[in-house]
């Protein structure tokens, strides 16, 4: 089984390593994305971003920035899993794309816990509501009356002029503010950011007279894991730049994407260990893949078959389930490199490397 | 390697030493003077003063909530220089050894690790360079606890609790947060104190507090029950202060950010400063030890478990925007905050915090922090240091203070200042006992060569911002307040005793409550990385 890649021709990891730090080494913009993979591996590869003065970005970074933005430019009231499954007499599901974000939703929150009463209403849940199997109360069909319908309900919940709805908002604005603790659930990648903003004040809203909180599922490839070692290592989320100074956080300019169909990047890295995703981009840009599935190895400059966190080797990554990050130990470790092993062993042939 | 610093003004009090004359190293650690050894190197020190390694009890530097506040403002980053200035918050991992080390400090504790986070928090920490740190566990809004209490369990069944939550959590000692206010908060309660009762579970604040304390106490953990009273930030508050102090009953007990419940509801806006008797009633209960949270000026983030006082402040966030997260037990609150020398209720507190550094009489008994971020960030320590050791510095801050907030203060009549004895017991050999650490704190044969040389200054800050000399393990790692080598430190761990009792009974109770095992929530060491080494605090016996 190969390992390591030049050009689709089968070598060892050495040299496609040699190979991959003389790419790195001799570029002037390089770009690590994708991000798919474990806490050790995306400390590695922002370690590495900061010695080739390059910039990260996270393949779900728009739907990981779209909660972020409503975080830090106004705020959000956010609970765990579990204290929704066993605390919440309401749950409030807003849009489609909900348990194709957390595909243990039905069984986790939906379900009966026992002894608990409780109530689901849905709001525009489409075809994703169509298909859950449990009962819940549905209100509105598609994503695109959202904006409008959050926006109603939040007037009436604030006692303000909500117009006419076809919906019966009224009554849902009344029920909403009765609740004892209600959750709202959505996926950031099914909304755009108003729309979710227009919910988190809602939820802020509700709490002047009443307990209510929110539950964002997280985008994929272990976004929020990656989220947070960013965050600690470097200050700053994903789409940030360390080409001069400490980092600089940009979500348009360290677009992985904006920079390599721009020219501006010279050089990527698209790491994916956790999901067989390819990049989406439009120019050809010399790339350095790091893939659990070999199909993504193929055509790249340089490629490594890394193992799967909590299958290949010991992980830590976001739980859905917790909220939290959670370890994935495994008993017997196979062979297969992770993405902290490759990125180090890349990082120790460029100047200033190897401390990971 | 034999290390000598020659000269220098030695300032050991937990040794009776004050005066001048040599420092002795060997293999990490301060030894006595070689017998006609000569030296592998020698530092001239002369002129210099030469104390042990600082050590800070209370400073919210790793985990979820404090990672929250770092997204929240990232503007605190953003400098006109990228790369040649430092940022104002939101420190990253390096940045927090670093900046702690270039001020002489060595050992860091962060005070709040919600238990389904410690893995996280033990992540973050494992990337923080130089310094030692530990950590506390949170107990105390934890359904598992409230339920032993409601079902009038064994004195045993809270210390068994306690025992299990710390190891695997791997903390050093047991914080309690706002007993039962961030559960009662989930049942819509929106002002909890010591006397009130959870709903449901029938338990009040206090008995929440004692039941830990003893538990605390039972088990010989080395740090006493660490707690953060109700009612913060709340005016009349020194009531809650001075009513749990009394609720200790002569047993050890620690209250954290004293200065946030300093406040009294005097003068014409019905906000002062009650320093003057939170003092007193500290000054009184020798059982008690305190850490100030004092206040210092500029933007900063509050980063708090106390879900339901941070809720209450969300309408003053500067600028407008917060973070609540109802957690499993206690949670989070992140609300932005400025303070600014030019609000009154701001220039109470910074006042009221350095009333009570000068009022209480002992300095073993009171700590020095800013409860880090949330007064202000750690870098505003060396201007505390000067403040405290500076009479005519402090008239100067209080003269461009609003004249009806000095009013309801006392400071300007204090002309106590800080002696070097007094800084050294207060930040170095009383944090070391209190925290049950015998191997540090001071500079006395044995101890681990954690050592900071300040070079005098007529500006004292700049003194204390810039440390001439910092070792750490005998290491040298700053110089001129520059970091030389960033080797990494180890975390401090208790070593309660492990009883497979309570770990069937745990791995029931999380089968089924939560239909999970309680495995996501231990910290695996092989987890941390090779960086991370625990060392273990024994209990007393």
């Amino acid at each position: 089984m190969a390992e390591a890649w030049i050009r689709g021709k089968p070598v060892t990891i050495k040299a496609a390593a040699d190979d991959a730090a003389r790419l790195l080494g001799a570029s002037r913009m390089p770009v690590i994305a994708g991000l798919g993979t474990d806490v050790a591996g995306a400390r590695a590869a922002i370690a590495l971003a900061r010695q080739v003065g390059g910039a990260i970005d996270h393949m779900h970074a728009a739907a990981l920035l779209r909660d972020l933005d409503v975080m830090r430019e106004g705020g959000m009231m956010m609970t765990t899993p579990n204290e929704a499954r066993l605390r919440a007499d309401l749950l409030l599901l807003v849009g489609p794309g909900l348990s194709r974000a957390w595909p243990e939703l039905p069984a986790r929150l939906l379900h009966a816990v026992a002894g608990k009463a409780r109530r689901i209403v849905w709001l525009c849940g489409g075809a994703d509501a169509d298909t859950i199997g449990v009962p819940v109360e549905r209100v509105g069909t598609d994503a695109a009356e959202l904006p409008l319908l959050l926006a109603s309900l939040r007037a009436r919940c604030g006692g303000r002029p909500g117009g006419r709805s076809a919906y019966p908002l009224d009554a849902l604005a009344a029920d909403l503010a009765k609740v004892k603790f209600g959750v709202a659930v959505w996926s950031a990648e099914a909304l755009e950011a108003l729309t979710v903003e227009m919910l988190c004040g809602l939820v802020c809203d509700l709490n002047e007279t009443t307990r209510f909180s929110g539950l964002p599922l997280a985008p994929g490839d272990n976004a929020i894991a990656v989220r947070e070692v960013s965050g600690w290592l470097t200050g700053l989320p994903p789409r940030t730049g360390f080409g001069r100074g400490d980092g600089e956080h940009d979500p348009w300019r360290f677009d992985a994407a904006r920079l390599v169909d721009s020219g501006e990047a010279d050089c990527a890295v698209w790491i994916s260990a956790l999901s067989p995703t390819k990049p989406a981009w439009r120019r050809p840009v010399p790339t350095i893949v790091l893939a659990q599935d070999e199909t993504l190895c193929g055509t790249a400059a340089v490629a490594f078959a890394v193992g799967r966190p909590g299958v290949d080797h010991d992980s830590v990554s976001y739980a859905p389930t917790t909220g939290t990050l959670a370890p994935q130990l495994v008993e017997r470790a196979s062979q297969a490199a992770s993405v902290a092993d490759v990125l180090g062993r890349i990082a120790a042939r460029l100047p200033g490397g190897g401390s990971c | 390697m034999l290390i000598r610093l020659a000269g220098g003004h030695v300032v050991d009090p937990a040794n009776g030493r004050d005066g001048v004359g040599d420092l002795w190293i060997r293999d990490g650690r301060i030894v006595d003077p070689p017998q006609g050894g000569a030296a592998d190197e020698t530092y001239d020190v002369r002129g210099r003063m030469v104390l042990a390694g600082a050590i800070d009890i209370h400073s919210h530097i790793a985990g979820s909530n404090e990672n929250m506040g770092r997204l929240l403002l990232p503007e605190l980053r953003r400098v006109e220089h990228p790369g040649h200035e430092k940022p104002r918050g939101a420190f990253n991992t390096r940045e927090i050894g670093r900046l702690y080390a270039a001020m002489g400090f060595t050992t860091v504790v962060e005070p709040a690790v919600l238990p389904h986070h410690a893995l996280q928090a033990h992540l973050e920490l494992a990337d923080i360079p130089i310094i030692d740190k530990a950590t506390l566990t949170v107990l105390g809004n934890d359904d598992f606890t409230l339920n032993l209490l409601r079902k009038k369990e064994s004195a045993q069944a809270v210390q068994d609790t306690i025992a299990w939550t710390l190891a695997t959590s791997r903390g050093l000692g047991v914080k309690v947060i706002n007993a039962g206010g961030a559960e009662a908060f989930k049942e819509n309660v929106r002002t909890f104190s010591l006397d009130d009762e959870v709903p449901d579970y029938g338990v009040s604040s206090r008995a929440i507090v004692k039941a830990l304390q003893h538990g605390v106490t039972a088990l010989g953990l080395p740090h006493p029950l660490h707690v953060h009273c109700n009612n913060l930030g709340v005016p009349g508050n020194v009531d809650t202060a001075v009513a749990t102090i009394a609720a200790a009953e002569g047993l050890r007990l620690h209250l954290a950010h004293v200065q946030f419940y300093a406040y009294g509801k005097e003068g014409p806006r019905g906000f002062s400063s009650a320093a003057p008797r939170l003092a007193e009633a500290v000054n009184a209960a020798r059982n008690v030890t305190v850490d100030i949270g004092q206040v210092m000026f500029g933007q900063t983030v509050t980063i708090s478990a106390d879900v339901l006082r941070q809720f209450n402040a969300r309408n003053s966030a500067k600028p407008r925007k917060w973070l609540i997260y109802d957690g499993d037990s206690n949670g989070g609150g992140i609300v932005a905050y400025d303070y600014r020398a030019t609000n009154f209720h701001n220039a109470v507190q910074w006042a009221a915090g350095l009333e009570l550094f000068l009022l209480i009489a002992d300095p073993a008994r009171v700590f020095f922090t800013t409860d880090h971020p949330n007064g202000a960030p750690f870098t505003a320590y060396p201007d505390i240091f000067a403040l405290l050791m500076d009479r005519d510095l402090r008239a100067q801050w209080l003269s461009r203070l609003p004249q009806e907030a000095v009013a309801v203060t006392t400071l300007p009549a204090i002309a106590r200042k800080y002696s070097w004895s007094e800084i050294a017991t207060m930040t170095r050999a009383a944090p070391a006992q209190l925290l049950g650490l015998k191997d540090r704190g001071h500079l006395g044969a044995g101890a681990i060569a954690d050592v900071a040389v300040y070079a005098p200054n007529r500006d004292r800050a700049a003194m204390f911002r810039a440390a001439a000399l910092v070792f750490k393990d005998g290491t040298l790692v700053v110089r001129d307040g520059e970091v030389v080598q960033e080797p990494y430190g180890r975390t401090l761990t208790a070593l309660p005793p492990r009883d497979a009792a309570i770990e069937r009974r745990m791995r029931d109770y999380y089968m089924d409550r939560y239909g999970l095992t309680p495995e996501f929530m231990a910290v695996a060491e092989r987890l941390l990385g090779p960086r991370a080494t625990f060392e273990g605090v024994p209990c007393r016996t």
